[in-house]
């Protein structure tokens, strides 16, 4: 075999992606100067908590929402997950007495989703095999809603989600995370090299993060791996998006392609985790 | 397509690009009279392939074909009936007890040849079955074993971008395809179903359709007319992924142009051909000829080349040019099933089992099969019915209406090589003034017990899987041999390069080298031994065997 | 059985015209299946009736004010004498052939009738067509044609490829129709997308 087969065609991949980025990037910037539009208001652990269950119960109501529509919610059940978490998207928005209750249905129906979508894949035939990985109910999307439940409990009770107990938690979500971008991507054969950022920033994100109670010096190193990661969950639906514009028909095709392009709602994911734990951040640089 | 391309469109210094609508891309031409190293007959699997690697390998090279240069996404419509201009259409005899259906069934015209309208099936071949005779006891060897073919596989399945499963359940273990394995329609899951009930495995087709985007090309879209041409470019035939290659290494694609003749010189090589386009007939010098025109055109370029130094045609000392021409037998089981399963979406063939091609225990027959998910339009199923059930009237209209609910599975079985199994020239003669040809086949004993067997077998399957009231039919496709490679001069058209053993200029490389038919598709074989050709004929220039 | 019922009675295809499921070249294409059903060119106006009668029991439409065509596509592929790519060694040139089958039919229905086949009443006609069908036929009314073989690959070949290219056959089937540049996304066990045929009436 050749060393290197001719491809019969090109696309300018490096415009895209270097495009990708630049929006992000400014994107980025604004969001984060009009949170901080309170000058010296440091994130604080609650603030960082409820921003990303914010951002993940936003993620979680369109993705699962597009995903269910897809499914032609087949099953009556599969509108709790987008109403759990249109429900889990209003409490982060406004102080509620219910908010503990929502958040902890959040916490238990994605943990039942994930049982159910293992159940939905172990009866089809081939079972736990790539191909229904692949193609079959995802094992790692509804964990999203229990994290979100889960941020917003912790968002509650600060005495209980410390910094240090909030980074490793948010370190095993930003992993599991980018396993799921990484079977997914994989499915996609890695097809545009941006689609390994994914599976390599994040993981290196979450080791720093689960690491940084150790020394500040680490958790101060894991600030701009984790604002990497928040920039990408920005610019993944940027990148989805051109994805879409990529497959045959393009946007004029969205009916189609919503569903059948990259999804457009996922990569907030990372935004949302990384933001529970850039609030964690600040305690874990002071300590010591 | 919705308007018929009667013109060339590869000339003045420019092919159209398969990638953009109305767009070309620069192609490097040449005169008739500009002796090239290398003029190819035909642009499909065989020819379009080789033409790449030639090219890319450094030979000036032009490559013919009798049909149109296509632009996928803006010639094809997506319509059972507007796409007849894919396929080869021109006059045929076809006879013998079982006489083969051509036309749309298994022959193409265009540039890309038969791979634009094929199912894009991508298997490779049973290691033994390079060794029949000696490893399996049957049929003959090939003058090759999988071994030298192996990294040509590879390299032909890495320039199509297969998307196959991460883990193939037969065969010897490989790398992994270069694309993951689209998702399974319903029909494909009535095969995988029935078979985990009887216990034999399956597995996805490996295919060679996206299933990411590459350059350009967009993945595939499932909207299930791959076989009347794909308009995404999803699907990697040699018209989108070989022949953008070719042009980009120099080589020139002459479309329109119908070859009619090879021209050999006194001291018993090729000189070139005889090729009309544009209403006129030329003449293009060459250094080399190779014939890629599939198992019916190609023994009849060779046999139609006839003159008095070579009276029974080129390559044919021995007569077997056209002989031991092969199918594969396709007969069908269909049944009913409760779910619906409305198999008009996503390509025909998503799942197959191979398990009869690896497991030879039990079976009253030689050679083996593999069976996979079947997915007709609503034309082909009528025809179905009407072929195996003989339905019409009002008895066929209200079968129809079952269409969303029908699930079946279709073998690519083996056939043997027969001497009386061939391709003649009639006395006919066509548009152009060639003879045309007349072929004959009839199924050996051998292929009948094979046909019955694998009856059974899907069967099984599609009962397991919960089909009601089944049929079978019966059909073939595919062609192969008709031209077969040996180790030895007397039993054999060619040697393993392709090259024939009377004219050391002129090459065969397409599907009528087969010497046999193995059960799976051919096109991947086909072009993996394009693949080798090319290196060989690269390796063999190099070293100063080509001669003059 | 005369009646017909489609599991699909509300289905209209032609509902996603303007729809990514058709492209321009495909809307074409239909378009001219529709409007522009061609004249006679290629057969007499005998061998034109005979024929229409014969269409009328393969593909009967009795559910039809405005049946499907079918007798003018098949002038039109005789006239252009596009073939399918092959004829059986056994069988002339297809132009023959059909003229020589339609002599055979009518041949036939004469000598067992005593009428013209158009004049035949249904159950005659398919009694007639399916004595045909198996080869049971009178040869002095075929010449060298084998009567079963044109029957059934030429003459219901072509017709029900006619009748199910058309948009209404493939409403009362369910059928997907053009899909491109949108094809499918739901693929699976009675998975069906928006745009596809609803669930049938069983």
């Amino acid at each position: 075999m050749p060393a290197r087969i001719p491809e019969p065609s090109r696309r300018p991949l490096l415009a895209v992606g270097l495009g990708a980025a630049t929006v992000a990037g400014v994107a980025g910037a604004l969001a984060w100067r009009w949170w901080h539009r309170s000058e010296r208001a440091e994130i604080s652990p609650t603030r960082g908590l409820r921003a990303g269950a914010a951002v993940l119960s936003l993620a979680v109501l369109l993705d699962s929402g597009i995903e269910h529509y897809r499914g032609s919610f087949e099953n009556p059940a599969m509108v709790i997950a987008p109403t759990l978490a249109l429900a889990t998207l209003g409490m982060t928005a406004v102080e509620d007495r219910a908010a503990p209750y929502v958040f902890g249905a959040a916490l238990a129906v994605g943990a039942a989703g994930v049982a159910f979508h293992s159940y939905n894949i172990g009866k089809r035939a081939g079972g736990f095999d790539m191909l229904n990985l692949f193609y079959a109910a995802p094992l790692g999307a509804p964990a999203a809603l229990s994290l979100a439940g889960l941020f917003g409990l912790a968002a509650e009770h600060p005495d209980v989600a410390k910094p240090e107990r909030v980074a490793p938690v948010a370190a095993l979500a930003l992993l599991g995370t980018a396993a799921e971008a990484g079977l997914l991507h994989f499915r996609g054969a890695f097809q545009n090299p941006f689609m390994f950022a994914p599976v390599t920033l994040p993981p290196i994100a979450a080791a720093a993060t689960a690491a940084s109670g150790i020394s500040p010096l680490v958790a101060k190193a894991a600030r701009p791996l984790l604002l990497g990661t928040a920039l990408l969950g920005i610019a993944g639906p940027i990148l989805h998006a051109y994805g879409i514009h990529r497959n045959m028909g393009g946007w004029r095709n969205w009916s189609q392609m919503i569903l059948q392009g990259p999804p457009l709602p996922a990569p907030p994911a990372f935004l949302g985790i990384a933001l529970a734990a850039l609030g964690a951040l600040p305690a874990l640089e002071r300590t010591r | 397509m919705f308007e018929r391309i009667t013109e060339p469109r590869a000339r003045d210094g420019r092919a159209p690009d398969v990638f953009r609508p109305g767009a070309w891309m620069p192609m490097r031409c040449h005169a008739d009279e500009e002796e090239v190293d290398f003029a190819i007959v035909g642009t499909g699997a065989g020819g379009g392939t080789l033409a790449a690697k030639l090219a890319e390998a450094g030979f000036s090279v032009v490559a013919f074909d009798a049909g149109p240069f296509w632009r996928p996404l803006e010639d094809f419509a997506s319509d059972e009936n507007a796409q007849g201009d894919l396929y080869w259409t021109d006059e045929r005899i076809t006879g013998g007890a079982d006489p083969i259906q051509l036309g749309s069934n298994n022959s193409g015209k265009g540039v890309g040849g038969s791979t634009v309208h094929y199912a894009m099936v991508a298997l490779r071949f049973r290691p033994e079955w390079f060794k029949a005779r000696s490893k399996l006891g049957y049929a003959r060897d090939w003058p090759l074993s999988f071994d030298e073919l192996e990294p040509y596989y590879e390299e032909a399945e890495e320039s199509l971008k297969i998307s196959g499963p991460v883990h193939y359940p037969w065969g010897r273990r490989r790398r992994r395809y270069p694309r993951r394995a689209h998702p399974m329609n319903a029909s494909a899951l009535v095969l995988a179903r029935g078979a985990e009930r009887i216990g034999i495995p399956w597995s996805p087709v490996p295919l060679a359709t996206l299933s990411a985007p590459r350059g350009m090309a967009h993945p595939c879209v499932y909207r299930g007319f791959c076989i009347y041409g794909c308009s995404t470019n999803a699907k990697q035939s040699v018209l989108v992924t070989f022949i953008p290659r070719a042009i980009r290494a120099g080589a020139e694609i002459r479309d329109q142009a119908m070859v009619g003749r090879i021209e050999m010189g006194k001291n018993g090589r090729a000189t070139g051909l005889l090729y009309h386009r544009c209403g006129v007939w030329h003449r293009q010098k060459a250094r080399h000829v190779v014939v890629a025109g599939y198992s019916i055109e190609t023994p009849r370029l060779l046999l139609n080349s006839a003159c008095a130094q070579f009276p029974n045609g080129l390559a044919n000392d021995n007569g077997l040019v056209g002989t031991h021409l092969m199918i594969h037998s396709g007969p069908g089981v269909w049944g009913e099933m409760d779910e619906e399963i409305r198999s008009y979406k996503a390509p025909p063939s998503l799942a197959v089992t191979e398990h009869w091609n690896y497991h030879d225990e039990g079976k009253d027959f030689h050679g083996g099969y593999a069976f996979m998910s079947g997915g007709p339009l609503p034309g082909g199923w009528a025809h179905t019915l009407i072929g195996a059930r003989g339905l019409w009237g009002m008895a066929l209209r209200q079968e129809m209406t079952r269409f969303n609910r029908m699930a079946g599975l279709r073998i690519v079985g083996e056939t043997e090589p027969k001497p009386h199994n061939r391709v003649e020239l009639a006395d006919e003669t066509d548009q152009y003034g060639l003879r045309i040809p007349r072929v004959t086949f009839s199924f050996s004993d051998n292929d009948r017990r094979l046909m019955e067997h694998s009856i059974g077998s899907m069967r099984a399957v599609l009962e397991a899987a919960g089909a009601r009231n089944l049929w079978s039919d019966r059909d073939s496709s595919h062609l192969l041999g008709s031209c077969r490679m040996g180790d030895d001069p007397e039993d054999s058209v060619t040697n393993a390069d392709g090259r024939t053993w009377t004219i050391p200029n002129l090459w065969v490389c397409d599907g009528s080298l087969f010497p046999t038919s193995g059960g799976v598709n051919p096109s991947l074989t086909i072009q993996a031994l394009a693949c080798r050709i090319g290196d060989r004929i690269a390796a063999m220039a190099k070293r100063g065997e080509l001669g003059r | 059985m005369n009646g017909f019922k489609t599991p699909y009675p509300d289905y209209d295809v032609l509902e996603k015209w303007d729809t990514p499921s058709w492209n321009p070249q495909t809307r074409a294409v239909v378009r001219r299946r529709l409007d522009q059903v061609p004249e006679r060119r290629f057969l007499t106006e005998q061998e034109w009736q005979l024929l229409e009668a014969v269409a009328a029991r393969v593909m009967p439409q009795p559910d039809r004010a405005d049946p499907v065509p079918i007798v003018p596509w098949i002038d039109d592929t005789l006239a252009a004498n596009r073939g399918p790519g092959y004829r059986y060694a056994d069988m002339p040139p297809m132009r023959e052939a059909w003229r020589q089958g339609l002599a055979g039919i009518a041949g036939e229905a004469r000598e067992r009738h005593g009428r013209n086949f158009g004049e035949l009443p249904a159950e005659v006609q398919d009694a007639l067509l399916g004595a045909i069908q198996r080869g049971e036929t009178d040869g002095r009314h075929w010449g060298d044609l084998p009567a079963a073989r044109f029957f059934s690959e030429l003459l219901l070949k072509q017709i029900v490829a006619i009748y199910y290219a058309h948009p209404a056959a493939w409403n009362e089937i369910g059928f997907g129709g053009p899909a491109s540049p949108r094809g499918y996304v739901r693929l699976g066990f009675d998975e069906r997308d928006p745009w596809e045929a609803g669930v049938p009436d069983v």
